[in-house]
């Protein structure tokens, strides 16, 4: 019954890693969409090893631990070729590494098996723990760290490198358990357990010091405290400890640089997401993108993390399978934790009971350590995730763990060793299993609830990664001319700006300079996240882990009017606004200097330090100084152009200059500095279109319409309502002195003096009587030459108004 | 189509997981099934006791607990007013399977059979003991015997 049950779990391990070693295999037939692809095999040699290895053991265990308990084995050969698979699957050449010091563990288990008897343990305590001791205090002088960077608690040669915390941490269970199973029979005094806890505590401050080792640090207490209370039942021990450590964190804190930043990116990791606290942003990112279902093994992009492999094995694997798998991981920890409880209660004397338990809270701790670091449910601490992550030194000292366990679990026909009081593994399988929840409900949380609002995070680099892979819309001008389209293959898929002098308005949308303009207003369509339907959106992401095929969109913009009042402003600095007067539809809109787009990579760096800003869309954005270019809006409203300062007021207000216009696009407002009164153009282009169109100021649209599969180009309403700004008459009438003769369009030129340059405005629009629709124009040069600036305002208009 | 069969396998991945939970689960649940079921077998037998006091008076106790104290203290199971009895004098109890006769250190002793005892000793039907100027006799009912199952191998 207990051999076939460890076998029938053994096989559905089998089955579990199977499954998942066939899925690593597929994963690039879906990322790349296809399965003309070259798919990986190699991790399959993980997956035999550890099907060799499980059937060797099985067997094994049959003859030499007939009475084991049947639960641990499956459950921690599970466990390791889960991370085998991740590691694998994050890093093949870790991978086979892992896979390597997995043989490596497995022999030692086997070897090791024959032991059956652990009183060694308790009779040579002191030689091992000194030897444990002297190996960790070879890596203050001889330590190195195998990524070159970060503390050096290694010792190792030729690529080799062994942690030898790891085993001490083992070593420490058993003496502990031997010490106070040697010392409880005599009535314990307070100094029996000072004693160990001054040599311990030296030790584990020691580390924390020298080594900068904070998880390690942090286990030998946790240990020490668990055992000393088994030990002695005394609920003093556990709330000293817990103050003892609050008090030594606060210290540390002050004093200890590496313990202040995890702490501080504990608390605030939103502060500084690309400096210390990038590797837990990064882990959260992860574990939102793989939600409840998970991106599949293989799938998603894990590799994202820092040493995803090792300390974020777990975010790695929540991304991989997201909850569901997550639960199952946590679950099958609280099962190790649980039985290997119930060893320790049923265990033949003392010190097998304690080295039981202490095994069993080893497992336990370690394990909400580095989970609750990953989720931020505590702060980052560098442990292993015992079994899972990557490390030789920690997969031998799991598996060594394990066996220790089995050979405890098979004593059974021996009778129980007396309890004199079961609360202490009660409450401390309590204390570890509601860690374990804790750690899922965390989980949860950030999967689930706070999922949407990390994968929007401009730091989610997925983003770009997922452009390569889906095709962004293009945005078309009205006649649905291309202004900027992806192309490409899948996987290589790359974004071109057809029209390059458009890019200050357009904007860009590139791997390492991020969004600007309309692609980044726009990016919803344009991603394929707004429109579609939620559906669409649903399955996208669960089949492929991506957003749906992107939005084309069709601007306002007429290319052939925006060329022509691109060569009109060549070498000139300035913007340039033509728009439908009625609708608000802006068929021009041209920001000098400009850049181009498709060269950003090269470029970059020019531009950002150019002192002419080519990438601030002058047209939307910038404001510019204003005098005399006011009058037509003040004869509008009050018959006359010298107004108090009040009734100036009153004319910003009707013609809204006081807000930034509401469209799809970054608009600013306009701006006073005490003296001058500064608007963008856009604001004044509005404001002229309501002369040219009965008084009312139109709702400004760029964006006119998406197309939508199976829907066709749906139209995208505006976002502002138009408004009347004055009385028709008043309008018609305030234009008519602004026309020259033989013209058929109002327009008036001015100088404005600002602070620190002069500039001049050209504004005019088509007469009330135009019998097409009204239009309305802004010219804007950085210049003073206002005939410049009044030939090319009259040239465009003339142009749009010739069908 | 890659992304379908790649979502069927995932589906079945999950699946497994939580069959190698749910199959973890279910023995745990049967083995504690099986643990109550073996303990509710293990149903201690009823025991007669039979006392005659000095005076010649007969007394009968039946009990269903596990452990009865004789003693002179009126805090014991049987309690007599005999001067040759120790407050707590000696103990009857069941365990392993089995009843037992302990003497509980009386300063008079428990004979069993006639023969004083030391250790606890196992008790039959129509055993007779002496404690203090009290005899006693007894009789275990007869309960069906231990049912061994699955509970056994589960053990």
């Amino acid at each position: 019954m207990k051999r076939t049950l460890q076998g029938s779990l053994l096989k559905l391990a089998g089955g579990f890693l199977f499954l998942q070693a066939l899925l690593i295999t597929l994963a690039p037939a879906v990322r790349e969409r296809t399965w003309n692809v070259s798919l990986p095999w190699t991790h399959w040699l993980a997956f035999l090893l550890w099907a060799g290895f499980a059937v060797r053991i099985h067997a094994d265990l049959e003859k030499r631990l007939p009475e084991a308990d049947p639960y641990l084995f499956p459950v921690a050969a599970l466990l390791t070729g889960w991370g085998m698979l991740a590691i694998w699957s994050i890093d093949a050449d870790f991978g086979a590494r892992q896979a390597l010091w997995f043989a490596i563990s497995l022999l030692t288990f086997r070897a090791a098996l024959r032991l059956r008897s652990l009183q060694f343990l308790q009779r040579y305590k002191y030689v091992l723990l000194g030897s444990g001791l002297a190996l960790t205090a070879l890596t203050l002088l001889f330590g190195v760290n195998p990524s070159g960077f970060g503390p050096r608690l290694w010792l190792g040669c030729c690529d080799v490198y062994i942690q030898p915390s790891e085993p001490l941490k083992l070593l420490l269970i058993a003496y502990l358990a031997a010490y106070f199973a040697d010392k409880l029979p005599y009535r314990l005094r307070i100094i029996h357990i000072l004693y160990p806890t001054i040599v311990l505590g030296g030790i584990a401050i020691l580390l924390l010091i020298a080594q900068r080792d904070l998880g390690t640090a942090s286990i030998f207490l946790a240990l020490y405290t668990i055992l000393a209370y088994l030990a002695t039942s005394r609920k003093l021990i556990p709330v000293v400890s817990i103050l003892a450590l609050m008090v030594v964190g606060a210290a540390g804190y002050y004093f200890v640089n590496i313990v202040q930043i995890r702490i501080e990116t504990w608390l605030n990791p939103w502060n500084d997401p690309q400096g210390g606290s990038y590797q837990v942003v990064q882990a959260l990112i992860a574990i939102a993108n793989g939600g409840v279902e998970g991106r599949g093994p293989g799938l998603g992009a894990p590799r994202l993390i820092p040493v995803a492999i090792s300390d974020f094995i777990y975010a790695a694997i929540a991304e991989q399978t997201g909850l569901f798998g997550t639960l199952g991981l946590l679950a099958l920890f609280g099962i190790l934790v649980t039985r290997g409880l119930r060893i320790a209660l049923r265990a033949p004397d003392l010190f097998r009971r304690l080295l039981a338990a202490g095994i069993s809270a080893y497992i336990g701790v370690q394990a909400i350590l580095i989970v609750g670091g990953n989720i931020r449910l505590l702060p980052l601490t560098g442990v292993t995730l015992p079994f899972v992550s990557y490390g030789g030194s920690s997969l031998v000292t799991s598996l060594v763990a394990l066996l220790i366990l089995l050979i405890i679990s098979n004593q059974m026909d021996e009778e129980p060793a007396p309890l004199e009081n079961a609360s202490p593994y009660l409450a401390l399988n309590g204390a570890l299993l509601l860690g374990l929840f804790a750690a899922a409900l965390t989980t949860g949380w950030w999967a689930v609830i706070r999922s949407p609002d990390l994968l929007a995070r401009s730091d989610n680099l997925r983003r770009v990664i997922e452009e390569r892979y889906v095709p962004r819309g293009a945005l078309l001008d009205r006649s649905n001319t291309p202004i900027t389209v992806t192309s490409g293959e899948v996987g290589s898929f790359k974004r071109t700006y057809r029209y390059p002098d458009l890019a200050p308005v357009v904007g860009y949308d590139e791997p390492t300079y991020g969004q600007a303009g309309l692609e980044a207003t726009l990016d919803g369509y344009l991603r394929g996240l707004e429109g579609n339907p939620a559906s669409v959106i649903w399955l996208n992401h669960l089949l492929y882990g991506t957003s749906p095929a992107g939005l084309d969109v069709r601007l306002s913009i007429d290319l052939s009017l925006q060329a022509r009042a691109d060569e009109l402003m060549a070498g000139r600095r300035g913007a340039v606004i033509l728009l439908n007067a009625q609708s608000g539809e802006i068929l021009v809109m041209a920001s000098h200097p400009t850049f181009d787009a498709n060269r950003l990579n090269e470029t970059a760096a020019d531009l950002l330090n150019d002192p002419h800003k080519p990438l601030i869309n002058r047209a939307a954005q910038g404001v510019y100084p204003v005098d005399s270019v006011m009058q037509p809006f003040a004869r509008a409203l009050f018959g006359s152009s010298t107004l108090s300062p009040a009734q100036w007021q009153t004319v910003y207000e009707a013609f809204g200059f006081l807000r930034a216009p509401l469209m799809r696009m970054n608009t600013s407002s306009s701006a006073s500095d005490g003296q001058d009164f500064y608007v963008s153009p856009l604001q004044m282009a509005l404001a002229s279109a309501a002369l040219s169109n009965r008084g009312t100021v139109p709702a400004p649209r760029i964006a006119l319409a998406v197309n939508i599969p199976r829907e066709g180009w749906v139209v995208l309403r505006e976002e502002g309502t138009p408004f009347e700004a004055c009385q028709a008459s008043a309008a018609e009438e305030a234009v008519q002195s602004f026309v020259e003769a033989g013209e058929n369009v109002w327009s008036h030129v001015s100088r404005a003096q600002g602070a620190e340059s002069s500039v001049v405005w050209f504004i005019g629009g088509t007469l009330p009587d135009w019998q097409a629709s009204p239009l309305a124009v802004v010219v804007l040069l950085e210049e003073d030459t206002p005939s410049a600036a009044a030939q090319i305002g009259r040239e465009l208009l003339g142009a749009a108004m010739t069908p | 189509m890659t992304a379908i069969v790649v979502l069927v396998l995932r589906i079945g991945l999950a699946v497994l997981l939580y069959a190698f939970l749910w199959r973890v689960v279910q023995t745990l649940w049967q083995d504690l099934k099986g643990q109550s079921t073996f303990l509710l077998s293990q149903k201690t037998p009823g025991i007669l006791v039979n006392a005659q006091t000095e005076g010649g008076a007969e007394l009968n106790y039946h009990f269903r607990q596990t452990e009865i104290i004789i003693g002179r203290g009126t805090n014991c199971d049987i309690a007599l007013k005999d001067e040759a009895l120790s407050a707590r004098h000696a103990r009857l109890s069941f365990h392993h399977g089995q009843w037992w006769l302990e003497d509980l250190g009386s300063t008079n002793g428990t004979f069993l059979n006639k023969d004083r005892i030391k250790v606890p000793t196992v008790i039959i039907t129509g055993d007779q003991f002496q404690c203090g100027n009290t005899f006693f006799s007894l009789r275990i009912d007869q309960i069906s015997p231990i049912v061994h199952n699955e509970i056994g191998d589960l053990q």
